[in-house]
């Protein structure tokens, strides 16, 4: 897997969601905003029970809000 | 900035101004022929007054400050921080009861002996927390 990376939507999909805030996001998945920031940064992979919720709070599957990308 | 990471950071704050002019008496005094129990024990608890001075202070304050975010329980990443945090200080408090309980028994005696185990267990402590404020910052788990 070198050479590759993870990415996310999570900003953009937080923004289709009426500018939802990462502390609503994150009350909703169960973190802190400190690591939906985190998460949305890169720093951060979550769980997968943590992806799925993600996915599930905006309604779409989980490769719409994680991919690899090429570094 | 992560609640935990405030608290690493005044864990640290406490240790370095607590502990690093403990550890500097005693080696001046210990080149100087060694403190006398006494005398190392009222460094020893001077030094720790300190270290939770600022400690159970500083927690107050923020906690006054910062109320909601301090009510916070660790989510998944708090944990996993945690967890590689104090994977590493075990690794660094192991190897200095390896050199304090295998080693210096042989050359050291008394007094030298009870305060390099006081330093392994300061030196693990601050790795602990020096891991912490990493992770947050770097993102490194």
């Amino acid at each position: 897997m070198s050479g590759r990376r993870l990415t996310n939507s999570l900003r953009v999909l937080r923004f289709h969601a009426g500018e939802m805030t990462q502390a609503e996001l994150g009350e909703k998945i169960g973190v802190t905003r400190q690591t939906v920031a985190a998460i949305e940064q890169g720093k951060y992979s979550p769980t997968l029970e943590t992806a799925f919720r993600i996915a599930d709070v905006f309604g779409v599957g989980l490769d719409e809000v994680f991919r690899w990308a090429e570094e | 900035m992560a609640w935990r990471e405030k608290l690493a950071w005044l864990a640290i704050a406490g240790m370095l101004i607590g502990y690093v002019p403990f550890f500097y008496l005693f080696g001046r005094e210990a080149a100087a022929g060694g403190p006398s129990m006494g005398r190392f024990l009222l460094l020893l608890g001077i030094a720790s007054a300190v270290r939770v001075a600022i400690e159970i202070g500083g927690r107050l304050v923020l906690m006054l400050r910062l109320g909601a975010q301090a009510r916070e329980p660790a989510d998944e990443r708090d944990r996993a921080i945690a967890a590689r945090s104090s994977s590493f200080a075990y690794l660094a408090l192991l190897a200095g009861m390896i050199v304090v309980g295998m080693f210096m028994p042989f050359s050291q005696q008394g007094i030298a002996i009870v305060n390099a185990a006081l330093f392994a267990i300061v030196a693990a402590e601050l790795i602990r927390c020096l891991a912490i404020v990493l992770s947050y910052r770097l993102g490194w788990q």
